[in-house]
């Protein structure tokens, strides 16, 4: 009997291993689902405010149209930025638009021509009223509710 | 996909996540408890069953216990319709699970305490759920916090109340036992460095004044944050706690660095903690000890004297191998104190470098859960705030397990959620509600109400 209960106790003791890498793996599996399921919530639009094309160059955007905005846009003329814009003026990656702290941010991404807001450079982040106009290369915003 | 056609989207999108039901359920924090449950189940029928030599029907009485209180934990949080994040909460009570067994394995008379402790500290998680109405509130009692924390910091040097326990003058009595304010303080401290920081992060980040490419930051914001980390630095010389006074300034490095994007303010701190570590050994004897003992404790007058401990810790790592001892099998006792300073080596010893490496990942999720949460949060404050709230365990791990096996010099920090220890317990679990709380917020927020 004595064998018995000792090679008992190894089953128990390598269980006790085997359910700690098992709540490992499943505790990881949990946290990228739980972070792919919160992406997507923040890549969907807010709802809350666009960015209105005023002004454009070679109709990409076109003026006029109301670019819905996610919590954290970023802006440049790279195909993997969340607003493309197609002038060669405008950096790859060129400036972000973020919400945060229940109002709007501007950061410049260090782009080699700058972000306007209102014809001013912005410097490092700056806050973003609605009807403000953000000029990103030759292609200019307005911030609308 | 050229997204910048998203124009055609409708103007307000539907903003349920997950779907209602399956958020409100938490079915995946129900699944990762059943594996914790198992855990303690595991450990201590192993642990019961090699100290008397039997399976009796006693060892399932703890662990049962146990999983009725996360169990609770869990059902509680579903019907405050609480949706905040799913997985810190298991992992934390992964830790709480492996520090009963150890518990019961290194000193079992000690067990019935950390028991209750375990009871209070889940009445502490239930309670920070329940009680900040708004969390962004905090952030408005900054100078209370700052206040309490340094009263709570200075507590022990009081003659009546205060407790000097092996060298230590960090515990203050209370009833029959006593507790340990500073684990307290490390919780108020990250509140009040969030809200002050966000404040005038602004102020801090863009200095106008440079020499060089070192920002020359404007003194009369910086002076209330060094005072406070002053303070904590000298009550934690007199109080001879080389560990706090580490993790203090850690938190103080990091969240600085975080809210205002300058690297030179963290080298500046790293640099300003060499010099005063070579000040202290050269001042304070019970530095000395601890350095010396770091640097060789093989050595014939230590390694019976004041290295004892930490080469019996060293022999137990040894002795672990790649799949350890077995748990109940290995000779952790043989450490003095084994069971707050050194959990990590016994740990080690009896599920050897598997259990170890399993255990280090765990604390690495909950790091990783901890910054995406902040990284998620709304607000400067709550982003601040889960930051460095995650960076405590990390860093408190980081020290012990560090001391543990002599990769720097052992301190008294406690491995969280495992270690004995009834304070350090309970405000780990108050951390872990507070970090639920915060992305909850960012759920709500997201998602809709």
């Amino acid at each position: 009997m004595e064998i018995t209960f000792a090679v008992l106790l190894w089953g128990v003791r390598i269980a006790f291993l085997v359910v700690l890498y098992l709540f490992v793996i499943r505790s990881f599996g949990a946290l990228q689902r739980a972070l792919g399921s919160e992406m997507a919530v923040a890549a969907r639009p807010l709802g809350i405010a666009f960015l209105v094309v005023q002004r454009s160059v070679r109709g990409a955007p076109r003026v006029g149209d109301r670019l819905p905005l996610r919590a954290v846009n970023a802006i440049g003329r790279d195909a993997g930025n969340d607003l493309v814009i197609n002038d060669e003026a405008a950096s790859a990656r060129h400036a972000l638009v973020e919400f945060a702290d229940g109002e709007w941010w501007v950061e410049d991404a260090g782009s080699t021509n700058g972000t306007l807001v209102n014809g001013e450079t912005v410097r490092s982040r700056e806050r973003l009223q609605y009807g403000d106009e953000l000029g990103i290369g030759r292609v200019a915003l307005r911030l609308e509710q | 996909m050229n997204k910048s056609q998203g124009a055609a989207l409708p103007a307000s999108p539907p903003r349920w996540g997950l779907g209602g039901i399956a958020a409100r359920s938490r079915f995946t924090e129900l699944s990762l408890l059943v594996w914790v449950g198992l855990l303690a189940v595991f450990g201590f029928i192993a642990v019961v069953g090699a100290e008397t030599s039997s399976f009796g029907s006693a060892s399932i009485v703890v662990p049962a216990i146990f999983i009725v209180l996360v169990l609770s934990l869990h059902v509680f949080l579903i019907a405050r319709r609480f949706r905040g994040d799913q997985v810190l909460m298991p992992i934390a009570a992964g830790f709480t699970a492996i520090g009963l067994v150890l518990v019961q394995r290194l000193a079992s008379d000690l067990l019935l305490q950390q028991l209750s402790w375990t009871i209070i500290a889940g009445g502490a998680f239930a309670a920070t759920i329940l009680i900040p109405r708004d969390l962004t509130a905090l952030a408005r009692f900054k100078w209370t916090w700052a206040f309490l924390g340094v009263l709570l910091l200075v507590a022990p040097l009081f003659p009546i109340i205060g407790r000097e326990i092996n060298g230590a003058r960090i515990w203050v009595k209370v009833g029959p036992g006593s507790i340990e304010p500073w684990e307290a303080v490390k919780l108020l401290l990250v509140i009040f460095f969030a809200a002050y920081l966000e404040e005038y992060r602004e102020v801090l980040s863009r200095s106008q004044r440079r020499i060089g490419p070192f920002p020359i930051p404007p003194i009369p914001y910086l002076v209330p944050i060094v005072a406070m980390w002053g303070i904590a630095m000298l009550v934690m010389i007199f109080e001879k706690d080389i560990g706090a006074t580490a993790l203090f300034f850690g938190i103080f490095l990091a969240m600085l660095f975080l809210a205002t994007g300058e690297g030179f303010y963290a080298v500046l701190g790293l640099a300003l903690l060499l010099v005063g570590g070579f000040v202290a050994y050269q001042l304070f004897g019970h530095v000395q000890v601890r350095v010396d003992t770091w640097l060789r404790p093989f050595d014939e007058d230590l390694r019976f004297g004041s290295g004892y401990q930490l080469v019996q810790g060293l022999y137990a790592l040894a002795n672990g191998g790649l799949f350890g001892a077995g748990l109940g099998n290995g000779m952790p006792d043989r450490i003095p104190v084994v069971w707050s300073d050194f959990v990590f080596d016994a740990f080690a010893e009896e599920t050897g470098f598997a259990g170890a490496l399993a255990l280090l990942t765990l604390y690495l999720l909950f790091l990783y859960r901890g910054m995406v949460i902040a990284l998620r949060a709304p607000t400067t404050f709550l982003q601040l705030l889960a930051a460095g709230l995650s960076f405590i365990i990390a860093l408190q791990t980081l020290v012990i397990v560090g001391g543990n096996a002599r990769l720097i010099p052992l301190t008294g920090i406690t491995l969280p959620f495992v270690a004995y220890g009834g304070s350090s317990l309970v405000t780990n679990w108050m951390l872990v509600a507070l970090l639920l709380r915060v992305s909850e917020v960012s759920n709500r927020m997201r998602e809709g109400p």
